[in-house]
């Protein structure tokens, strides 16, 4: 297996999934496809390539909420993150914590800081947010703003 | 000054309290301990409970789930208790002062004794924080 081979493979195998392919570096492909082919590129990536799911990061860009799940290949020495633009307003995909155990709780946490849903997620809690966190207040989001009115955030100088 | 904060300063035990800081004011904290710097000559022993403690050492901004087990401990110490904000985080925040979680500075919770400025500060200047601790507990400050 080389790179060039798993490109190659990935490109036709996922002709009408794949949106755009940005080669960057050596040992680094961003990869965007259209959100419902998800399951599949990461299955494909995880368990016929053999790559290990290092995390997923989610971002919230001014037009998209954006995740990339980043996947290593060791032997050949590559990291392929796989780009999802979602809705910002109502941003929803399907889940992967069922097929990728590792998924699980980062999913919980981009659910509770970015306030995505990942449908079919078999336990979609919040992780690290504090119990009295109101809800559908995301702290992550570009537009987030204080909703506690005791907080103090002057240095008191 | 009562007799019981006279009985203190002989001895003060001090527990060590990280309210999630970035664990560099620990570690500068546990250099105080080492025979380098040996804060053991003022009488400072750490305390593995806070209930054998008579100062509580706080690194770190307080966020909003440490709170809880902040004011817990305090409520556990007992009285008289003196605490020492150790580091920007903790005094201020620092730069964790507009973030979402936490909210609210270390000495809005509970009140606090002696303040030890630095990010981290060096043990020295731990150890001067101490001693002036003690002085002006002791009124000779």
């Amino acid at each position: 297996m080389t790179r060039e081979d798993v490109l190659k493979g990935l490109q036709e195998r996922f002709r009408d999934d794949i949106i755009d392919l940005y080669d960057r570096s050596h040992k680094r492909v961003y990869m965007e496809i259209i959100p419902d082919a998800l399951p599949r590129v990461a299955m494909y990536i995880f368990r016929d390539l053999g790559a290990r799911f290092n995390i997923a990061s989610g971002t919230d860009t001014r037009t998209h909420m954006e995740i990339l799940y980043h996947f290593s290949l060791e032997e050949i020495n590559l990291i392929i993150s796989l780009r999802v633009k979602l809705d910002r307003e109502k941003p929803a995909i399907a889940s992967i914590a069922k097929l990728i155990i590792g998924a699980n709780w980062i999913e919980r946490e981009m659910y509770e800081l970015l306030g995505i849903q990942f449908i079919g997620h078999p336990d979609l809690r919040r992780l690290l947010l504090a119990d009295e966190w109101p809800r559908g207040v995301y702290p992550l989001r570009t537009d987030y703003e204080e909703w506690d009115k005791s907080a103090v955030r002057d240095r008191g100088v | 000054m009562s007799l019981k904060l006279r009985a203190l300063l002989k001895s003060p035990w001090v527990f060590h309290l990280s309210t999630g800081s970035c664990n560099n004011c620990d570690i500068e904290v546990l250099d105080c301990l080492t025979p380098r710097y040996d804060i053991e000559r003022f009488g400072m022993l750490l305390a593995p409970s806070i209930k054998h403690a008579d100062v509580l050492l706080i690194t770190g901004s307080c966020n909003r789930k440490s709170v809880i087990r902040l004011k817990r401990l305090y409520e556990q110490a007992p009285q008289p208790c003196l605490v020492v904000a150790i580091g920007e985080c903790s005094m201020s925040r620092g730069m964790f002062i507009h973030s979402y979680n936490c909210p609210v500075p270390l000495d809005k919770i509970i009140p606090v004794n002696a303040y030890i400025p630095g990010c981290p500060p060096k043990p020295e200047a731990i150890i001067m924080g101490a001693v002036k601790l003690i002085q002006k507990v002791k009124g000779t400050l």
